[in-house]
């Protein structure tokens, strides 16, 4: 077992391993620290409003775009981009098109 | 300006629809007004009888009349002042409720399908991109401005079918070049599966696929080993990606087939020598690659992923296998507490050749030649902007302090390198920022280090 582990090691270099380990001990903190506050969460999709998927997600990798800067015709287009790029599920996709089209889209 | 135009069709038939209703409803409403009395007792005389039976027939007759002459106004040749000559005619006629309410209603379908004749098609389109101008001041080299141009066709065909076009325009060599970077097919095959053909985005490279575009990249340069490093771009060929959602958490996934990289095993610069060509669109050495990515979202703020793809590489006689790995982790988080957005990335990638003989007969005068052929790299970042902060200028300044290293010391390259880079942005709008940043650079190997300063305009539309 140890064997293996050096040979990981070894393999992807110190930095590497540090970065992967730091990661899966940083996801395990935090999920640990809002595991008591996850009602909200626990319902997933099905228990938050539109306004906040659209928080959660689009920023996750970019800043939130007002609603107002497409119409919502092409909020349409633009969120069935999002959905396969960005791996949004039906429901979210739904809910999030409906409050951009209802927001001033 | 192509944006404009579904709006404005929908504006003009909404308005078109609503003005004929409210005319014909004033039109019907007058007509009502100006109808005869009803008796005021509950029975009516034979001759009463006979009076109003007369007036309907006379009023039948002018409503007859009145059809004609609004086709004839409908047609080429209009009489002058038809809006008046109509409204005093309506005026003057009497026409029963329900049949007013019918044929009004037929003249709101008719003129529906006619409006709906005109509209542009099922297809909804949206042009987008992003454009950049940058300077850079690297020691040891001339500085220069740069710019470039990306534009994003969305085509959304049916609920299901859309397709993803993007190109590049940008300066290279003195002169502008075009890149296709994206031409994909996508279509959804149920809830959790989608399916894309073409050229696409490199799902095992989370920051080429999420992070790459130049208004959401907070930093003007990108990242060694993890951008034009050691992981494809884009892929030419099919995927099959989608989410599965557990809970409250969240299951990303992708697979695809492409075509495989190309081994570089002759070049004028020797540093290139066993690296993998990624432009290899026409897919020298007939080689396939399979690969994939794996992402998790414990909770919204947080997503870890794995990916990874395997081919075999260099001329069909003498190929080898190469697998490329690439781990990411992603933590973004909106803190009251700390009174702003803050954003933590890291992406480590790793690149296995098997041994090649290079040059077995000497003559490109660097062989035969056999290395140890395994490079990694990446980065880590954060950044932080006040955004609960209630100062207008302040809340839209963000800092941001990158760490990024290659290792290919044992290669033909030479030389490891790290970087240390400072950033400060200011967001102009969600989609616009203005970068600075300074960058510290290391190498051994007995390289030169090469700091430098960079700037950079960045806009997404």
């Amino acid at each position: 077992m140890k064997e293996i582990v050096v040979r990981i090691f070894k393999w992807i270099g110190l930095p590497g391993a540090t970065i992967i380990i730091s990661c899966i001990a940083i996801t395990w903190l935090i999920g640990c620290a809002t595991n008591k506050q996850s009602a909200e969460v626990a319902a997933g999709a099905a228990g938050k409003s539109g306004a906040q998927l659209w928080a959660e997600n689009c920023v996750r990798c970019h800043n939130i775009r007002s609603p107002g800067s497409l119409s919502p015709v092409q909020w349409e287009v633009a969120m069935m981009h999002m959905r396969v790029r960005a791996n949004l599920t039906p429901d979210e996709h739904k809910k999030i098109l409906e409050f951009l089209k209802s927001s001033g889209g | 300006m192509v944006r404009a135009i579904p709006m404005t069709m929908n504006q003009m038939t909404t308005r078109a629809l609503i003005a004929l209703v409210c005319s014909l409803s004033s039109a019907t409403a007058i007509a009502q007004e100006t109808a005869p009395s009803p008796p005021s007792s509950d029975y009516v005389s034979r001759a009463e009888y006979d009076k109003l039976k007369a007036e309907h027939e006379a009023m039948k007759q002018e409503l007859d009349a009145l059809k004609e002459t609004v086709k004839q106004l409908a047609g080429p040749s209009q009489a002058p002042e038809p809006s008046k000559q109509v409204s005093e005619e309506k005026q003057a006629v009497a026409v029963p409720p329900e049949a007013a309410t019918e044929e009004l209603r037929q003249e709101v379908e008719t003129l529906k399908a006619q409006v709906k004749e005109t509209f542009p098609g099922s297809t909804r389109f949206l042009l987008g991109g992003y454009g950049t101008a940058g300077f850079t001041a690297r020691s040891g080299e001339d500085p220069f401005f740069d710019a470039a141009f990306n534009a994003i066709f969305l085509f959304k065909m049916t609920d299901r079918l859309l397709f993803e076009g993007e190109l590049e325009f940008e300066f290279e060599d003195n002169q502008t070049t075009t890149n296709l970077e994206i031409a994909q097919v996508s279509y959804l095959l149920n809830d959790y599966m989608t399916i894309g053909l073409g050229r696409f985005l490199n799902p095992t490279n989370y920051f080429v696929e999420r992070q790459h575009m130049n208004w959401v990249n907070k930093l003007p340069d990108k990242p060694l080993a993890v951008y034009d490093g050691l992981l494809p771009e884009s892929e030419l060929g099919g995927q099959l990606r989608g989410v599965i959602p557990i809970g409250a958490t969240k299951l990303e996934y992708a697979a695809f087939v492409a075509n495989a990289p190309g081994l570089i095993t002759q070049s004028d610069d020797f540093s290139e020598i066993g690296m993998l060509d990624f432009d290899n669109d026409s897919n020298f050495g007939g080689h396939v690659a399979v690969g994939g990515h794996v992402g998790f979202i414990p909770i919204p703020q947080i997503e870890v992923g794995y990916g990874i793809q395997r081919s075999k590489v260099g001329p069909r006689d003498q190929a080898v296998e190469a697998i490329l790995q690439s781990a990411d982790f992603n933590y973004v988080q909106d803190s009251p507490l700390l009174k702003g957005l803050i954003t933590a990335r890291a992406q480590w990638v790793w690149s296995h050749v098997d041994r090649f003989v290079f040059d077995p007969d000497g003559e490109q005068g660097i062989g035969p030649l056999t290395f140890n052929n395994n490079r990694n790299g990446g980065y880590a970042q954060i950044s932080y902007r006040p955004t609960h902060i209630d100062n207008d200028y302040l809340k839209n300044i963000e800092g941001v302090f990158r760490y990024d290293r290659f290792n290919q010391l044992h290669t033909p390259v030479g030389f490891d390198e790290q970087r240390f880079t400072i950033g400060l942005n200011y967001w102009v709008t969600p989609s616009a920022v203005l970068k600075l940043a300074y960058e510290f650079d290391e190498k051994n190997g007995g390289a030169r280090d090469q700091d430098a300063f960079l700037m950079q305009a960045a806009v997404g539309f």
